[in-house]
């Protein structure tokens, strides 16, 4: 039957196609040279630019097999070629391929291949070199360790050496084994500098090992930029500018990532506007490229972009925003490294420029943001939710309601579940933005659970996890209605409030008192949260401030002491028992510590306590001042009316006026 | 009550300063985001008298970059069935970011003079404006914050509504009361509107502060 033939000749040819792949290694382990060399040659051939072909092979057992015979080959003449080819596949198995640097490290076959570096035959050193270049292309090569001297003589045999593959192979070893800054000082005393600048002028490989070596030892590194600037009066400063021009893309990206490094090491190098927007430029174009560098690029605009809004300013007007949703829209299926980058750049653009902002939320891409945050790589979802926390950083945005949809919002509470921590971290961030909708009391994160999924994290074990749920919080609840704050207050009652403002990581404690703060803020009654199971959390702020406490949380304790002390006669009284404790008589007052504080803020939101606490309208206000002027509060201010700060220096004048309507001369 | 001025109000005049080097105002307790303010605004013509009730709230104040927005609500207005909401972008006059020359929104010089003019405030500071455009005015220290601010879109009506954005206003702001004063200017519309705001407590004795913190 013709199917049957048709299927058992199939079946034949994957037979007899395991069968040629045993039968390799039967014949890797003959003794006859030349059945071990074509058999060697044939795995070599399969396994080029194949990677289904060397996984099957290694699944296989090819690289032991191959490690042995070049362990095996002696050094002689006779040997040289299988020497050649069995470097070639192990090189083969390594490039671009971390299971086939695994298993090539795995079977010992480095210190052979070191071997082969000093081989008379230029062919076999060749081979060695490229071989081991592959490897150090990973981040499993063998760490190296460059406070060994005869580690160092022998890194500068290989970038003294003629032969390409070998000094490039020193600066490849160099551009990835080099990670401290105690390596970089020795190599650069040692002189590596002025021997990689050599290979600039050199081969294609030579200068884009050169260009990566050179952006290791240079990175945050302001002595070796020095030392690398100054050599030949900046020659090769400039060559590497030049060399963004480059024809081969790669080379291009080599240098501009190069001159990233420079530039956020030691940023006075560049005063030239000139080269910094060419440097954008360069990069914005390379992001179009399809390969490797493409993917590079990509990061490689981040990282210089990153915290620094002359360049974001410059990448803006150069399109950079248009550019890249361009790229993200094109349909075709980017690799999750370039995916990374694209969002980190659209991220980094959107930190600070209000303008960045709303330019990139202009062309729609909420739908390209919330697709991403489905991504199987956690790299991507969390620079998309990078991007969305940076977005929303626009209150125009916000108060134009554009993220509070389902769409957007669901997603995004998703993945507070994610197993991946650094996108939990990272979407608590987006979130915290996002909840601070001013547009409209009805909010869909609620709707989807999130007040309670807050709460959970608000009780993580990680510190961040908990200050981070907290400022999500504390915003959901800025100028909230009763009815949202209920939500918050039914869950976490007095007992669970007060533990939170007692944590035991100042930033959660501060973050807590900001929420209690806004809590406590708005209709009158809301201040009597504080006053639950017979006023513990009042309480607990009380002895909080007294602790000493850093400035911000100090800062966030005072506001709720003005907030509640902006209600009624009995909140007034309550924050009276809270500076002026029976318990505590005769130690100094903190207020008294905080309206010393170097921190103006702290200065002030003090001073507003006491306003409320003697505002005229009050009928308490006049004891209350007594109390204050007694305590010595009222005299501290009176040395403060030339404070430095203009708002401190207003609201003390302000205590002072009411002060002298209560018959207070001064 | 008077209370005694140990300084007097004119701002310091910085010789010799660098414009490029100006820092951004420091903050006022009382221009802050959550701060709610509530007033008239006189839109009176020379056919009838008329005043919209006004609120007025911050949402957003980024000082290093000049930058401020919120909501006004103008009530009782006479062809809205609702009260109509519209967000605004203001720019505070720091000599940094901006100075008390619009330069756009067709307000030539003369009408920034005319406007800022009006102002009691200003006047201490009109004679340095005219001179040098207050480069060497240090505003660091004076108790008024100079604003424009400029309506965006309409909140919660169409743009067939009947009502115009086209204008923007003149703001002076004083820091001791959190009061607002300013002067709407829209070469369409009857001059010197003018807009008067005092700060809300909320049936409050006293004054509340909530807050946000982006990330």
């Amino acid at each position: 039957m013709p199917t049957t033939t048709s299927s058992s000749a199939s079946s034949s040819s994957s037979v007899s196609c395991n069968n040629r792949q045993a039968d390799v290694f039967s014949r890797l382990a003959s003794s006859d040279p030349e059945v071990k060399l074509k058999a060697l040659r044939e795995v070599k051939n399969q396994i080029i630019g194949n990677r289904t072909k060397k996984l099957s092979f290694l699944k296989l057992g090819a690289i032991p097999a191959i490690a042995s015979v070049l362990a095996d080959a002696d050094d002689s003449d006779k040997c040289n070629n299988i020497l050649v080819q069995s470097a070639a596949a192990i090189g083969s198995f390594a490039c671009g391929f971390e299971a086939g640097v695994q298993a090539v490290l795995d079977a010992g076959v480095f210190p052979h291949l070191l071997r082969l570096l000093t081989n008379p035959d230029e062919k076999v050193v060749d081979a060695g070199a490229r071989s081991l270049r592959m490897i150090f292309q990973s981040n499993q090569a063998p760490k190296y360790d460059f406070l060994q001297e005869k580690n160092m003589e022998f890194l500068f045999s290989l970038l003294n050496s003629e032969n390409e593959n070998v000094s490039g192979l020193g600066a490849s070893i160099i551009a990835h084994a080099c990670g401290t800054s105690v390596e970089q000082r020795v190599l650069c005393e040692a002189g590596v500098l002025e021997k990689l600048v050599i290979l600039l002028d050199g081969s294609l490989s030579q200068r884009e090992a050169c260009l990566e070596s050179l952006a290791t030892v240079l990175k945050n590194n302001p002595e070796a930029v020095s030392d690398f600037v100054g050599l030949e009066s900046g020659r090769y400063f400039n060559s590497v500018t030049e060399l963004t021009k480059d024809r081969y893309p790669r080379t291009r990206l080599l240098s501009c990532l190069c001159l990233v490094v420079i530039y956020n090491t030691s940023p006075s190098y560049f005063i030239n506007m000139g080269t910094k927007s060419s440097l954008i430029t360069t990069l914005l174009e390379l992001l179009n490229d399809p390969g490797q560098s493409g993917d590079d690029a990509a990061l490689g605009l981040s990282c210089l972009i990153a915290e620094k809004e002359d360049l974001q300013q410059l990448a803006y007007e150069a399109d950079a925003i248009k550019n890249i949703v361009d790229i993200l829209r094109t349909g075709s299926e980017l690799q999750p490294r370039r995916l990374q980058g694209l969002f980190l750049s659209l991220a980094e653009l959107c930190s600070k420029l209000e303008d960045c902002r709303c330019s990139f939320l202009s062309l729609q891409v909420l739908d390209l943001l919330t697709n991403a945050l489905r991504h199987k790589d956690a790299d991507v979802r969390a620079a998309a939710c990078i991007c969305f926390r940076n977005a929303a950083r626009s209150v125009k945005s916000l108060s134009a309601g554009r993220f509070n949809s389902d769409h957007v919002m669901l997603p995004l509470v998703q993945l507070l579940h994610d197993p991946s921590s650094s996108v939990q971290v990272a979407v608590l961030g987006a979130l915290s933005n996002i909840v601070l909708d001013f547009s409209s009391p009805k909010s869909s994160f609620i709707e989807y659970g999130g007040i309670k999924q807050l709460i959970e994290l608000s009780k993580s074990m990680d510190p961040n996890a908990r200050c981070s749920a907290l400022r999500a919080l504390r915003n959901l609840m800025f100028l909230a209605d009763n009815k949202r704050k209920e939500l918050f207050c039914s869950d976490v009652k007095a007992q669970g409030f007060a533990c939170l403002i007692s944590d035991p990581e100042p930033p959660v404690q501060e973050q807590a008192l900001a929420l209690l703060r806004n809590l406590v803020d708005g209709c009158i009654s809301s201040i009597e949260f504080v006053f639950d199971e017979d006023g513990l959390i009042l309480d607990t702020v009380g002895r909080q401030l007294r602790k000493a406490p850093q400035a911000q949380m100090a800062i966030q304790g005072m506001y709720v002491l003005t907030n509640v002390a902006s209600g009624t006669e009995l909140h007034k009284e309550a924050v009276m028992q809270q500076l002026f404790p029976q318990a505590k008589a005769g130690s100094e007052n903190f207020m008294l510590k905080f309206l010393q504080s170097d921190e103006s803020q702290l200065r002030s939101a003090t001073v507003w306590t006491i306003i409320n606490l003697i505002s005229p309208s009050s009928p308490g206000a006049f004891d209350r001042h007594v109390k204050l002027r007694n305590a010595g509060i009222i005299p501290q201010l009176k040395n403060m009316v030339n404070d430095a700060c203009l708002d401190v220096k207003i609201r003390i004048r302000t205590v002072l006026g009411q002060s002298m309507s209560f018959g207070d001369n001064y | 009550m008077p209370v005694r001025v140990v300084e007097s109000n004119t701002p310091a005049q910085v010789s010799g300063t660098d414009p490029g080097n100006r820092s951004p105002l420091p903050p006022s307790s009382l221009l802050g985001a959550g701060q709610a303010f509530s007033g008239t605004q006189n839109v009176s013509n020379q056919q009838k008298e008329e005043a919209w009730r006004v609120n007025v709230q911050i949402q957003g104040i980024d000082l290093e970059h000049g930058y401020l927005c919120g909501t006004m609500e103008a009530l009782n207005v006479p062809m809205a069935d609702t009260p109509v909401i519209t967000f605004w972008e203001g720019e505070i006059v720091d000599g940094k970011n901006y100075t008390f020359y619009t330069g756009k929104w067709e307000a030539t010089r003369e009408d920034d003079m005319r406007h800022w003019s009006k102002f009691p405030s200003f006047s201490p500071l009109q004679g340095q404006v005219e001179t040098d455009g207050g480069r060497q005015l240090d505003l660091n220290n004076y108790p008024y914050i100079f604003m424009r601010w400029k309506e965006q879109y309409f909140v919660n009506v169409g743009t067939d509504c009947g009502l115009t954005i086209a204008g923007f206003y003149y703001v002076c702001f004083s820091c001791s009361d959190g009061s607002i004063s300013g002067f709407y200017y829209d070469p369409n519309s009857s001059p010197f509107q003018k807009l008067e705001l005092k700060t809300v407590n909320e049936g409050r004795s006293g004054f509340s502060f909530s807050s946000y913190e982006l990330q």
